[in-house]
């Protein structure tokens, strides 16, 4: 077999195995983690693994295929990865009392005025560029 | 004779991500046949897996020994965005002057209403200060908490109250205020409730899915930038 049919083979088996592309994921974010121990940056790994991956998609050296299966795997059950951290304030008794319910109180109304406000701005420009480029909003 | 600290922790890993997985897995079937916000799997299962830390006298520590490894997954998480939003560039090219300008509403919102009403509650010093960055990611978070003076830990817990209460409160707010673009449904998550909404918005639709990740990973960055410039001010 030459080597062009090996790789060949090999990108046929990628494309078709999300357990295998959530590995190339997790690989790209060690080596974003890498480079942010490397360079000292202020930035979490992930995020610099997410713009390789942005740049090699843009500059077409690498193709959704190969990462799409297991990227929806990951992004499908996201929520079950925060569901340790939540158990943090099983450590922070401080918070269960009066603090708690005024911290609480705090966090719900400014997360409903920062939803209710984003939204709106973003609704707003959104049809205001939309009449001004001559089409209608949909 | 294999050394028995390693069974113990080999031990605690599995039981402790089984209750974790099982749980989410449950509570993932229940929400599916009767969505209701208060029946959220991140709001359901961390107060199951409570109730079975605390019936176990277990403690946070060996809870989150067993289970350190599904929070690590959030990195990959992040990586895995890449795929929706290269997939949404031509949206995110044709609407990023719309997105910023929602970005900086929404972050200033955030940060002055934090303020304000932690003010208003009679909650000062490091405490008020921890709340300021809670609506963006928990690295994100953490990173701009010890830059302003914060406690980066509670900053953490005050983030995940955050997505959970915002996965849940955008689905109300979004069936009773109509928004008619995707492009400001994923915004309203992305920026109001980070990675927790965005998962959220991954689950109504590919668009809102995709704007509400570009947002999350931005307005984490803005606010990383804008930290010593608020810092400057709260002097």
């Amino acid at each position: 077999m030459s080597s062009r049919t090996v790789t060949a083979r090999a990108t046929h088996v990628l494309r078709h195995s999300a357990p295998l592309q959530v590995g190339v994921v997790i690989g790209f974010w060690l080596a974003g983690e890498g480079i942010v121990r490397l360079f000292g940056l202020p930035l979490p790994g992930g995020i610099v693994g997410l713009v390789i991956v942005l740049a090699l998609l843009a500059s077409r050296r690498v193709r959704t295929r190969s990462m799409r299966r297991g990227a929806q795997w990951l992004l499908a059950d996201m929520l079950l990865f925060f569901v340790p951290a939540v158990l943090a304030v099983l450590d922070h008794q401080e918070l269960l009392g009066l603090t708690g319910l005024k911290i609480l109180a705090v966090i719900l109304v400014s997360t409903v005025s920062v939803m209710i406000t984003t939204a709106f701005t973003v609704d707003r420009c959104y049809r205001w560029r939309a009449d001004h480029a001559g089409s209608a909003p949909h | 004779m294999p050394d028995p600290l390693l069974i113990d922790s080999a031990l605690r890993i599995l039981l402790w991500s089984a209750v974790t997985v099982g749980f989410y897995w449950g509570a993932k079937q229940i929400y599916r046949r009767w969505p209701r916000w208060w029946l959220s799997p991140l709001l359901v299962t961390p107060v199951l897996i409570a109730a079975v830390v605390l019936a176990l006298h277990a403690s946070y520590r060996d809870y989150i020994g067993g289970t350190h490894w599904l929070v690590l997954l959030l990195g990959p998480a992040t990586v895995a965005f890449a795929i929706p939003i290269y997939e949404q560039r031509g949206l995110i090219r044709r609407h990023w002057p719309v997105l910023l300008i929602g970005m900086l509403v929404g972050s200033g919102t955030s940060v002055l209403t934090s303020w304000a009403l932690a003010t208003l509650a009679g909650l000062d010093g490091a405490l008020r200060l921890s709340l300021l960055p809670r609506s963006i990611s928990t690295p994100f978070a953490m990173e701009v908490s010890g830059d302003i003076g914060g406690i980066p830990d509670l900053t953490a817990v005050f983030v995940v109250i955050t997505g959970i209460a915002g996965a849940a409160m955008g689905d109300i707010i979004l069936a009773r205020v109509p928004i008619a673009s995707a492009l400001a449904r994923g915004a309203l998550f992305g920026v109001g409730a980070h990675g927790a909404g965005t998962a959220r918005a991954a689950q109504i639709g590919e668009t809102e899915g995709a704007v509400a990740g570009l947002v999350m990973v931005l307005v984490g960055l803005l606010n990383v930038l804008a930290a010593p410039l608020v810092a400057q001010l709260l002097r």
